[in-house]
């Protein structure tokens, strides 16, 4: 069966499983059965049907398996926003259409990837304004002490969104030509490899760049993110596991002494370490996340059955009973509802695309291709890992969005074109070489 | 709370469908995983160094000096198809090095593959830094070590985009 063919086939199952969560919602929620969520599925279907063949002529040898698993998640989103809200679940399906159009026009555009590269400085420093973005008067905005987001006018976005992807590119680019100087002429030490000091600049400034948004930013998660997809970057690149433990050591060191000096970094480990210390305050949003999933149980209350509002209060998405359900905690009402083997499921998802990713990347026959492979998908994969772990109780707690579930413009638009830059390196990658039989 | 019949089915039928689904990809991420393993070279952990081990058209491959020989490390040589290593003037690569045979070992290509074949010298070749028997396959970043000097195996490849 052919790539595309499998593809199709995926897709399948995704359309069902929207349809049985919108059904399920509808069903509680209304007390009766219409037709919504049959029509809402069929459009889901139609859409992901029309990326499929875009695919199925743009990309004929990509990756099978990657862009249903992406829907998968994208179906997830649409039955948890449609389950607090339906004006969320119709923006954010707005949003995913908007988002395939972008990553349709990525496809087209960037067919030949490698441009890329010849851009890289450009492309970093448009990172890093985007990621300081925030921090500008006027525009930028706090929320929960972390400067995440701007506001224009009514806009409100996520540059780090974005940024995300801009320094894993210029990573990529630089390490590809880099990587070998980094191994050459390293020492050995307590049996360890050094990298030799020269060379170590890129990394610490790459490590400085980390601080500097932990500082600024003030976001442990995301700083965590930034740094280890450079990690997972150099070790790629070098195939050396001391660079990475290295890395963390510096990042260990680094994040603890601005835990302890910048008081808003300090305040989320506090947190973290214990909740209960302040269980009306700051540690709310964690203890009411816990015990949603506590509550989820083994197999879960079913979809549409969880209590999101306190009987008598006003159904609004800003006052539910976990705060921020629509983003930040949504794994946490994915739990309630669908209980452990729901949320296992959901990250099985992203262990899957993470293992979908690396394989590319390891089929991937040039060095730019392979890093920007590893790297789109390590950001990915950290990114998934720093908000569940957040919500789970793991590590301090982050407002960076669960990829392709949360609510919100900018991560649905960022991550589709992640998924379309590693479906463009895996065509490239799965190719036939002419004259090879197929 | 009693729960309705009908969304206990259908949270169940959710679960159900969502693992089936995640179990067929994960049995062709295992599929896949078994199948690299004999292709991949063994000792390489990140594949970095295997960059299109053999699958790349024959002329786009240098040998780099790293070390020895009287050449400038850093230095390119063209295979274009491939070379004779050795001591000796017929050599296609001449190299200055006590321990090297007239004609050392040669690097030639077959299929889409390059190969490093030892042509009986008397101190041996090394193939990152294992004893070469015969002829090996050769993929990018491998080193090739006559008595002192050291020849780094590249793929040349063309950034503006392959095929």
């Amino acid at each position: 069966m052919s790539a595309r063919n499998r593809e199709l086939l995926g897709l399948i199952p995704v359309a069902g499983l929207l349809i049985a969560g919108f059904a399920a919602v509808f069903s509680v929620r209304s007390a009766q059965l219409d037709n919504t969520s049959l029509i809402f599925g069929a459009y889901f279907f139609a859409i992901c049907l029309a990326a499929h063949i875009f695919l199925r002529f743009r990309l004929p040898n990509a990756d099978p398996y990657l862009f249903p698993l992406v829907a998968l998640l994208a179906a997830i989103g649409l039955v948890m926003l449609y389950r607090i809200n339906s004006d969320l679940a119709r923006d954010q399906a707005n949003w995913f259409v908007v988002g395939l159009i972008l990553f349709m026009l990525t496809i087209t555009f960037l067919k030949d990837y490698h441009v890329l590269e010849r851009y890289r400085y450009l492309i970093v420093v448009a990172g890093l304004v985007l990621l300081l973005l925030p921090r500008m008067p006027v525009i930028g905005s706090q929320v929960n002490g972390a400067y995440l987001g701007i506001k224009l006018g009514p806009l409100a976005f996520q540059p780090a969104e974005f940024g995300k992807l801009a320094i894993v590119v210029f990573l990529a680019s630089y390490l590809r030509e880099h990587r070998e100087v980094l191994v050459v002429g390293a020492k050995r030490f307590a049996g360890i490899t050094f990298p030799p000091l020269k060379h170590l600049g890129p990394m610490l400034v790459v490590w400085g760049a980390a601080m500097v948004m932990l500082v600024f930013i003030r976001d442990l998660g995301s700083s965590l993110m930034f740094f280890g997809a450079f990690l997972a970057l150099i070790y790629t690149a070098t195939n050396r596991i001391s660079f990475v433990i290295i890395g963390l050591a510096m990042f260990l060191v680094g994040a603890w002494f601005f835990a302890t000096t910048v008081g808003h970094v300090g305040d989320r480990i506090d947190t973290w370490l214990d909740p209960y210390a302040d269980a009306n305050g700051t540690g709310y949003q964690v203890l009411q996340s816990m015990f949603a999933q506590a509550d989820g149980g083994l197999f879960g209350k079913g979809i549409g059955e969880s209590l999101l509002w306190a009987p008598g209060a006003k159904e609004t998405v800003e006052n539910t009973l976990i705060p921020q359900v629509q983003t930040d905690f949504i794994y946490a009402l994915i739990v309630n509802e669908l209980g452990l083997f729901g949320g296992c499921g959901v990250i099985t998802i992203y262990a899957l695309i993470a293992a979908r990713g690396f394989k590319i990347a390891s089929l991937a026959r040039d060095g730019f291709s392979k890093l920007l492979a590893a790297g789109l998908t390590a950001v990915f994969a950290l990114q998934a890992f720093v908000i569940i772990g957040g919500v789970i109780r793991v590590i301090p707690l982050t407002g960076v969005t669960l990829p392709l579930i949360s609510y919100g413009g900018s991560s649905v638009l960022a991550n589709m074109v992640l998924v379309a830059l590693l479906l463009l390196i895996s065509d490239r990658a799965r190719r036939p070489e002419p004259g090879e039989p197929l | 709370m009693d729960a309705d019949p009908a969304a206990v089915a259908l949270k169940f039928a959710f679960l159900g469908v969502l693992y089936l689904f995640l179990l067929v990809i994960a049995r062709s991420a295992l599929k896949d995983l078994r199948g690299s393993r004999a292709v991949a070279g063994g000792e390489e952990g990140t594949g970095m160094h295997a960059v299109a081990g053999g699958r790349v058209a024959a002329t786009d491959a240098t040998l780099v000096a790293v070390q020895g020989g009287g050449l400038t490390p850093g230095e390119r040589i063209d295979l274009f198809g491939g070379v004779t290593i050795g001591r000796s003037d017929e050599a296609d690569v001449r190299i200055t090095d006590r321990f090297a045979s007239g004609i050392h070992c040669r690097v030639h290509t077959r299929g889409n593959v390059y190969y490093v074949e030892d042509m009986d010298s008397t101190n041996g070749t090394y193939l990152n830094g294992g004893e070469l028997r015969g002829e090996a396959p050769l993929s990018d970043m491998d080193e090739i070590q006559i008595g002192d000097t050291i020849l780094r195996f590249e793929l040349v490849l063309d950034d503006e985009g392959i095929g």
